[in-house]
Formats: structure tokens, C-alpha cells, sequence
């Protein structure tokens, strides 16, 4: 499988899956991508959930008793981390798009990722200790 | 305005993104980390939603977020190299689909709202 | 190209001392219009200090005369030989084939992505010419002219007098070798998007000029869907240039600039 074929134009954004060429920034612009399809996906199947609220009491407690299953609690933490990765990297494209830490932006990534993972651990750690 | 010149999509996702950051704090931390359990039943919904500030802030969280998610769905969508006719078919529709999820989200808080004070009157 | 230059003086000296050669195989991507793409397997013998293009260059001598591949200086100033070694832009030309033999002592050789393919390493990097012409971002400029436009007397350039007073002549840093456009995340979904090397020549040719009609021309050209904010920011280019131009960072500069010049801001 050749992905650089002139016949694939169709389909050029495959490319971006050549693992071989994937450094620091490359990662950081799929991982945004990813997170963002996955967010967008995310926030209308939370307002589709939301209209549960609309039924009262009835309708709304017993999802929460299901929402407070390990399983949810887990895509819980899945959730976090999308919004961590993706907040934390608009951070560093926000503030070099305004020309902030521009010949920065590298080591700028990392440490928001640390910031990131250990944020992520803290909250994972919350999550299921109530 | 030549509408390929005002590209100010960039800085609008900038600017929602900030405060979602600042309103994503206040939401998930409120939702999630303060009510015991991890996600509020009806009744602590109802308290939650009975503060005027809240409702003001996830009123601010509801616009936010779908400005900053329907700009990126147009970016990603531009990304893949549309042609003029198609890129302006995509912002419209995007816009329509911002306007009807703004419009359901300030139904569906309306609703709640109602509901709520109906139960409470019914309790009382 | 300094750099370049001296590495390669430094090779050659190290040739001259060990002399030693060594046995490598080249995987060779290989395409002609109308053929299935495929990649070749070369077995050559290189000098030690040998760089990629004369590995290819060796495949050619040795192998196939039909191969299709560019060069011309063979010291980092032309831009015509880059290729994808192992799935990462470089040039060739300066490429240590000694950096990437861990053990394997076998290389990938791929063309650029995001150009039409013409025949095996060749691709057609019109795209990219067009873009930079857009621009006005001129390489070779006339000889007999300084940056000021005033014609350099014959004898004038050996006067060293006159040295002191004229206006250096500045040469671009962009070799126009199309890398950056090969490594651009952005570029390999959308062929409309101006790319790196074309933005960074927007944001030189805006440094050079007071004059608002073509500055206006400039940000207008930047100011696009397919401009500056279709980037973002995977820093790719400015990561794999050889010519140290950071189109990523002439990128940010135009966005200050275009919102300066919207909200009438850095005046
Ligand atoms: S900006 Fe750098 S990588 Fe891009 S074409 Fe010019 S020299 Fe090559
Ligand atoms: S041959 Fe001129 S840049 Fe490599």
C-alpha cells in the first residue's frame, strides 16, 4: 500500500496516517482533530441526554444511577482526557496564533500535556473514588 | 464585506475557546466534582439551576461551545479542499445547525425550568 | 547553505582519510504515468562519507539510466534534489547516508507528497513556483541591479569604497525545494491551501515593502480561507526546512498583522 499515489487525490488526508512521518507536531494535530470529532460527537449526544431532565424525577434518577456505573464512570475519564488534550492544545494554538511563545511552542506542548496527564490522573482518581 | 476576507472564524475560535476553558471549569467541576456521586439528581439539578448567575453562566457555555464546535466542524470540512460553491452551501448549513442547537438548548433549559417549578409546587 | 557547504568540505576531507566504502540497499519507489507505483530494490557500494544523492546517483550509474530524479549543486542552494528518506523530507544532497543505516543498512527513497507525481523521484512542483511568483517573491534577481533598483556600475563592485556605501544585496533564505509543503499536514488534504513556503514568502516580500497598495495586495493574498488560518499549527515546516526559513512563525506574524490591520490596532 503506497499512499503518496496520484490516484488516491480523493483521499489525500490518509497521508496523515503515515506513521513514519510522525513527529511532535504532526501528533499534536491529529490528536486535535481526534478529540474534536469526538467532542463535537460528544456535546449533542449530551444535549440529546439532557432532555431526559424534561420528564422530572421519573425519567432523570434512574440514568443517574446508571451514569454512576464503573462503565460510564470510565468513558467519563476517556471524556476528560479528550477535553484535556484538546483544551490544553488550543492553549499553545491560541497563544502563538496572537505570536505568544512562538519560538516556544514545542516545549510549550509538552508541559501543557504534562499539565495535562496529571490533571487527567487527579481527576481519574476523583471520578472513582466517590 | 468580501466574504473570503473576513476570516475571522480563527480569532472567534479563539476567543470561545477561552472561555470555555474559564465556563468548562466552572460546568464540569459544578456538575461532576462537587455533587456527591459525580452527577446531580433531579432535585440537585433543580437547586443547581435555581442560582440566576448559574443559569446566566450555562447560558454563556450553551453559545460557547456551539460557535466553537460548528466553526471547527467548517475547519475541518475546509480542511479537505471544497470548492467555492460547496464552501458556502457548508457555512450555511453549519449556521442553521448553530441556530436550531442554540434554539433547543434555550428550550431545553426553559423546559427544565418549568418542570421544575411544577414538581416543586406539586411537593410543596 | 553556509552550513551546508562546510559539511561538506568536512566529508570530503574525511573521504580522502578513511576511503572507506560500504554496501547499502536502496528501496526506490518507482512510477511512470500509467504504470502501477512500485518500489525497486538497488544494492550499491557508497564512499563512507557518502550523502543520499550519491546513492541515488549510484543506482542511476549502475542500474537504471532511466531513473528520474533531480539535482543540480549537490551543496543545499538549489532546492531541485529533495526527496522523503525513510518517510522524512530532506535534501539528498547533504543527507548523511551514514545517519540513517541502524543496522538495516537499507533506505527508503520516496518522492515529496502533495505534488503530482511526474516519474519516480520527480514530482511537478509547479504548485509551489506559482505560489511564490504570486507572492513576488523573486530568488534569482538580476545581477546588474542593487535592491534599490540603481544599476551597479561595472566598476563600482571592485571599488571598495563604493562596497561600503551600496546597499547589500539580499538573497532569500527559501531554496524553493517544496519540503515544507511535503511535511504540511494541511497541505496533504488540501491542494488550495497557499502552504508554508508561500505564506513565508508573503510575510518577506510584506517586510520589504511601504507601499500600502502592494502591502494590502499581500495581506489580502494571506487573508484567505485557504490563507493563514487555514493552518494549524503542527509546525511541520519550520520543523523540516533546511533553510532555517520557519514559515510557521512568518504564518503567526501575518496574523498579527491581518488583525492589526482589521481592528486598526499596531499602526
Ligand atoms: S520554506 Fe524551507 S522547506 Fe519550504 S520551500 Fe522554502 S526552503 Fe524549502
Ligand atoms: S542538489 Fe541542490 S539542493 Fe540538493
Amino acid at each position: 500500500m503506497n499512499l503518496s499515489l496520484p490516484e488516491n487525490k480523493k483521499i489525500r488526508f490518509l497521508r496523515w496516517f503515515d506513521f513514519r512521518s510522525w513527529r511532535l507536531g504532526m501528533l499534536a494535530y491529529i490528536l486535535n482533530r481526534v478529540t474534536a470529532i469526538g467532542l463535537v460527537l460528544y456535546l449533542y449526544i449530551h444535549l440529546a441526554v439532557l432532555s431526559m431532565l424534561t420528564g422530572g424525577p421519573a425519567q432523570w434518577d434512574p440514568f443517574v444511577a446508571l451514569a454512576r456505573s464503573p462503565m460510564f464512570l470510565a468513558l467519563d475519564v476517556l471524556l476528560l482526557a479528550g477535553m484535556l488534550i484538546h483544551g490544553l492544545n488550543g492553549v499553545r494554538v491560541a497563544l502563538t496564533g496572537f505570536g505568544i511563545g512562538v519560538r516556544a511552542q514545542k516545549p510549550m506542548f509538552v508541559a501543557l500535556m504534562l499539565v495535562g496527564a496529571v490533571l487527567l490522573l487527579a481527576g481519574a482518581l476523583k471520578i472513582f473514588m466517590e | 464585506m468580501n466574504p473570503k476576507r473576513s476570516t475571522l472564524g480563527w480569532f472567534w475560535q479563539s476567543v470561545t475557546g477561552l472561555a470555555l476553558l474559564l465556563l468548562l471549569g466552572v460546568h464540569f467541576v459544578a456538575h461532576h466534582f462537587i455533587a456527591a456521586g459525580g452527577l446531580r439528581d433531579f432535585n440537585q439539578v433543580m437547586a443547581y439551576l435555581s442560582n440566576p448567575i448559574i443559569i446566566a453562566l450555562e447560558l454563556g457555555f450553551l453559545v460557547s461551545v456551539t460557535i466553537h464546535a460548528l466553526l471547527g466542524v467548517r475547519s475541518i470540512l475546509f480542511d479537505l479542499g471544497l470548492d467555492a460553491r460547496w464552501e458556502k452551501n457548508v457555512t450555511w448549513a453549519l449556521t442553521a445547525l448553530g441556530a436550531l442547537t442554540l434554539a433547543y438548548g434555550v428550550w431545553l433549559l426553559y423546559t427544565i425550568l418549568q418542570t421544575g417549578s411544577a414538581l416543586a409546587m406539586w411537593t410543596r | 547553505m553556509q552550513g551546508g557547504t562546510r559539511k561538506k568540505f568536512v566529508q570530503l576531507a574525511r573521504c580522502a582519510n578513511t576511503l572507506m566504502a560500504f554496501d547499502i540497499t536502496l528501496r526506490m519507489f518507482r512510477y511512470r504515468p500509467g504504470q502501477a507505483a512500485h518500489f525497486e530494490t538497488y544494492a550499491v557500494t557508497v564512499p563512507d562519507a557518502a550523502n543520499v544523492l550519491d546513492a541515488i546517483e549510484q543506482v542511476w550509474d549502475k542500474h537504471d539510466r532511466d531513473l528520474m530524479f533531480r539535482h543540480a549543486c549537490h551543496h543545499a542552494s538549489c532546492g531541485t534534489c529533495a526527496v522523503r528518506v525513510n518517510g522524512r523530507e530532506v535534501l539528498p544532497c547533504i543527507a548523511p547516508v551514514k545517519n540513517y543505516l541502524d543496522g538495516a543498512k537499507a533506505l527508503t527513497i520516496e518522492p515529496l507528497r502533495n505534488f503530482s507525481m511526474v516519474g519516480d523521484l520527480l514530482v511537478d512542483v509547479a504548485p509551489l513556483l506559482q505560489r511564490q511568483e504570486t507572492a513576488g517573491l523573486v530568488i534569482t534577481r538580476p545581477v546588474e541591479n542593487h535592491l534599490d533598483g540603481k544599476p551597479i556600475a561595472s566598476a563600482q563592485g571592485l571599488d571598495p569604497e563604493s562596497v561600503e556605501t551600496v546597499p547589500f544585496n539580499r538573497f532569500e533564505d527559501c531554496i524553493e525545494c517544496g519540503i515544507c509543503l511535503s511535511a504540511c499536514p494541511t497541505m496533504a488534504a488540501s491542494t488550495k491551501f497557499f502552504g508554508p513556503a508561500g505564506l513565508a514568502a508573503l510575510k518577506s516580500q510584506l517586510d520589504k515593502t511601504t507601499d500600502p497598495t502592494e502591502r494590502a495586495r499581500l495581506l489580502d493574498l494571506a487573508d484567505d480561507e485557504q490563507g493563514v488560518w487555514r493552518c494549524h499549527s503542527a509546525w511541520e515546516c519550520t520543523e523540516t526546512c533546511p533553510q532555517n526559513v520557519r514559515p510557521a512563525e512568518a504564518i503567526m506574524a501575518l496574523r498579527q498583522a491581518i488583525l492589526a490591520r482589521k481592528f486598526g490596532f499596531g499602526k
